[in-house]
């Protein structure tokens, strides 16, 4: 029996595990435990075959018509998509469970060497529940995001090169086809209104993510540098109120500031024209150009409190050495601020500036609850994108209100293109990233 | 020139107070006064004199209980799960090395700069399937999942400070890991804890997209949704719409002017730390 495990190479372990899951353990390391578990894990992969071949193919043909069936009956499309991409998850896993299969035959047999002896289903049993605790604390996770995150952004990726919209290819009463690159064809150059207003949003998106980002973050520097330098007695009164926008929550405080501003019955017309300061009224909203303004200009309202808080805290970890040394060389404090706060502030908050800039492009409700995207532009009949319409929001129009996912979806890649960039800078700025070790 | 100075900085702060407090003032006033229309308002901030019938008609005649307990519950059953699960998750990623680790860590790095709702048909699709359409469960399944990746990092970076030599001794002493995230690191991040807890707790106040396309029926609403509902491009109801948020509002306000000190310093710990 001994000679038969000694006469054992590494070689012969890796060729029977990789012939069978946990083929090894069973015949070699008389490992019954670990092997059976592997085993059966075979075997319900290999049960499973056929209906994932017929999965798979649903999802390259996505169905066909049935017009004659009832509805509850015809191929729905959007399920075939959805368990097409959870069925490649789990061959991808398979495939996974059977690399670290073939990882643990070697390392006992490793083990053997070592040790000299086979170990008992004891032993076996406590390696397992020691060594599968990093399983099942992170199962709850894994199965959250795979599926409420990755397998519906996969999905709304793949939607993008689909024909899903409304009147014609909506579930479950017709199928919907993949249509290639049709969508993006469309969006950058097939019809030129779309194509103008692709063009405009996408930049509007990335000024207004700019500005949004650039005004709070300044507004907020100078509120926390004046209060901090004045020295005036009541200054926490002021920081008291200044921290106010941060606390109400946005959805109330863009609707408010949506019915103050309003047009004809708005306060802020009415106060101003009772003061005599305008005849008219301000269409604070109604014009797409003064509406981009009244957007960023509200945002800031919205947004200085947390970079006042932010600066304020990062200037208090500024050492008061350094101040003290600029003060004997005879710096003024202009120059002090110039040349060792305003640096040092920028320095400590830039990933958090970055991470301000990526919220800003998707910031949903700064856009939607001030003005839903409009006012209406030239294209916006056809395209139902207003004037003050960011991408998301955008988004959030074609899909909930036209039902045109294709073009959502396709949006929605083209904001995940942007935002590559910076999730990369996510990852390069992280510590362990440096150090580099994860 | 001193006292130039000062004065320039004091019209500096009184004019931002005013710009800050402008849009707070009407909608108190908006709530104590009689009308509903924004055009009746008068522009006097109080000017209408205090009423309370919005409140009365808020309590009576609107579902506006329901509609707080409704996202009571979501708010406080994120928060809860977000917890454990995004640290219990972090416990693992910080204290355990496993075959494919770096992947997923820099998987989740990757997702969490993508917002939920950028899948949002998928996720109703996934809701319709799993009958969770409609129900506050749904929901909090949707909300956690999409608090996951950013947060399990930040703990994760958190607990990567704690010594490991802490969780050592407690093994010696015959801890298993269940105990040790529990009785030892649990405790020792409850910094972080919190500070998850609150921020995930405040969350879904304000969401307005997901409750709006997974909640249908009218006694499964959420805040954001009734508020939202008051004005509408159809109808709106100003007063009441403001009654309603100044009952939401002031227990956040009062919170954060509470605890701001605080958060100024843990900005700057953070600061420092990076």
């Amino acid at each position: 029996m001994k000679g038969n495990i000694d006469s054992l190479s590494d070689k012969k372990i890796k060729r029977a595990s990789l012939l069978f899951m946990g083929l090894a353990h069973i015949l070699y390391l008389k490992d019954y435990l670990k092997g059976c578990v592997f085993a059966l894990i075979e075997l319900l992969f290999l049960a499973f075959i056929p209906k994932m071949i017929k999965i798979i193919n649903n999802l390259i043909t996505l169905g066909t018509p049935k017009p004659h069936l009832p509805i509850f009956q015809r191929d729905n499309s959007t399920y075939m998509l959805f368990d097409g991409i959870i069925t490649i998850i789990f061959i991808l896993l398979f495939f996974f469970m059977y690399y670290i299969s073939v990882k643990s035959a070697r390392k006992s047999y490793q083990e053997y060497k070592i040790i000299g002896r086979k170990k008992g289903i004891k032993e076996s049993l406590a390696d397992i529940t020691t060594g599968s605790f990093p399983f099942f604390g992170l199962l709850p996770a894994l199965l959250l995001v795979v599926f409420f995150v990755l397998v519906p952004l996969i999905f709304s990726a793949s939607v993008a090169f689909t024909n899903y919209s409304a009147p014609n290819h909506i579930t479950p009463n017709n199928v919907v086809d993949w249509v290639g690159l049709e969508n993006f064809r469309m969006l950058f150059g097939g019809d030129t209104l779309w194509a103008k207003a692709l063009g405009r949003v996408s930049l509007w998106t990335l000024v207004w993510a700019f500005l949004a980002t650039a005004t709070c973050f300044f507004g907020g520097f100078i509120v926390a540098v004046i209060l901090r330098e004045s020295r005036i007695k009541i200054a926490p009164v002021f920081r008291g109120i200044f921290i106010l926008p941060y606390a109400v929550p946005a959805v109330i405080s863009m609707l408010v500031w949506q019915n103050l501003l309003n047009g004809s019955f708005g306060t802020v017309n009415r106060t101003l024209m009772k003061l005599g300061i305008i005849d008219n009224v301000i269409p604070w909203l109604g014009d797409p150009w003064l509406a981009r303004f009244t957007v960023v200009m509200i945002n800031l309202w919205a947004g200085y409190s947390y970079f006042m808080l932010l600066t304020t805290g990062s200037m208090t970890a500024i050492s008061q050495d350094i101040y003290d040394a600029a003060k004997i060389d005879g710096a003024n404090s202009f120059q002090v601020f110039r040349k060792i706060t305003f640096p040092l502030v920028i320095f400590q908050t830039m990933p958090l500036l970055v991470m301000s800039f990526t919220h800003n492009i998707n910031n949903f409700g700064a856009i939607f609850f001030l003005t839903g995207g409009r006012p209406v532009v030239a294209d916006t009949a056809t395209t139902s994108a207003g004037g003050t319409d960011i991408l998301i929001t955008w988004i959030y129009d074609l899909t909930i209100n036209l039902q045109k996912y294709n073009l959502g979806a396709a949006l929605a890649v083209m904001i995940f293109i942007i935002l590559a960039p910076f999730a990369i800078f996510n990852f390069s700025r992280t510590k362990s990233f440096r150090e580099g070790e994860l | 020139m001193r006292t130039l100075n000062k004065i320039i900085i004091y019209v500096f702060l009184v004019l931002t107070a005013i710009f800050t407090i402008y849009p707070l003032l009407y909608v108190f006033s908006a709530a104590f006064s009689k009308g509903q229309s924004i055009s009746a308002l008068s522009i006097i901030p109080f000017g209408d004199g205090i009423h309370f019938n919005h409140f009365r008609y808020l309590f009576k005649e609107t579902n506006y209980l329901k509609w707080f307990r409704n996202t009571l519950i979501v708010a406080a059953m994120t928060s809860a799960l977000t917890v454990l699960v995004a640290s219990l998750s972090a416990y693992v990623f910080s204290r355990f090395h496993f075959t494919m680790k770096k992947t997923m860590l820099m998987t989740l790095l990757i997702l969490q700069i993508f917002p939920s709702m950028l899948a949002m048909i998928a996720i109703y699709v996934l809701l319709l399937r799993l009958r969770a359409l409609d129900t506050l469960w749904g929901l909090v399944m949707v909300y956690v999942a999409g608090n996951i990746p950013y947060n399990t990092w930040l703990v994760k970076s958190y607990m990567d400070t704690i010594p490991k030599s802490l969780d050592e001794s407690a093994r010696i002493d015959g801890a298993s890991h269940l105990t040790i995230f529990f009785k030892v690191i649990l405790p020792v991040a409850s910094p972080i804890i919190t500070f998850l807890a609150i921020v995930t707790f405040t969350a879904p106040w304000m969401d307005f997209i997901f409750p709006k396309m997974i909640l249908r029926s009218a006694e499964k609403q959420t805040l954001a949704l009734g508020l939202f509902g008051f004005v509408t491009d159809r109808k709106s109801e100003f007063g009441s719409f403001a009654a309603g948020s100044i009952l939401v509002a002031i227990p956040f306000i009062i919170f954060f002017i509470l605890a701001h000190k605080r958060m100024i310093s843990s900005f700057g710990a953070g600061a420092v730390k990076e």
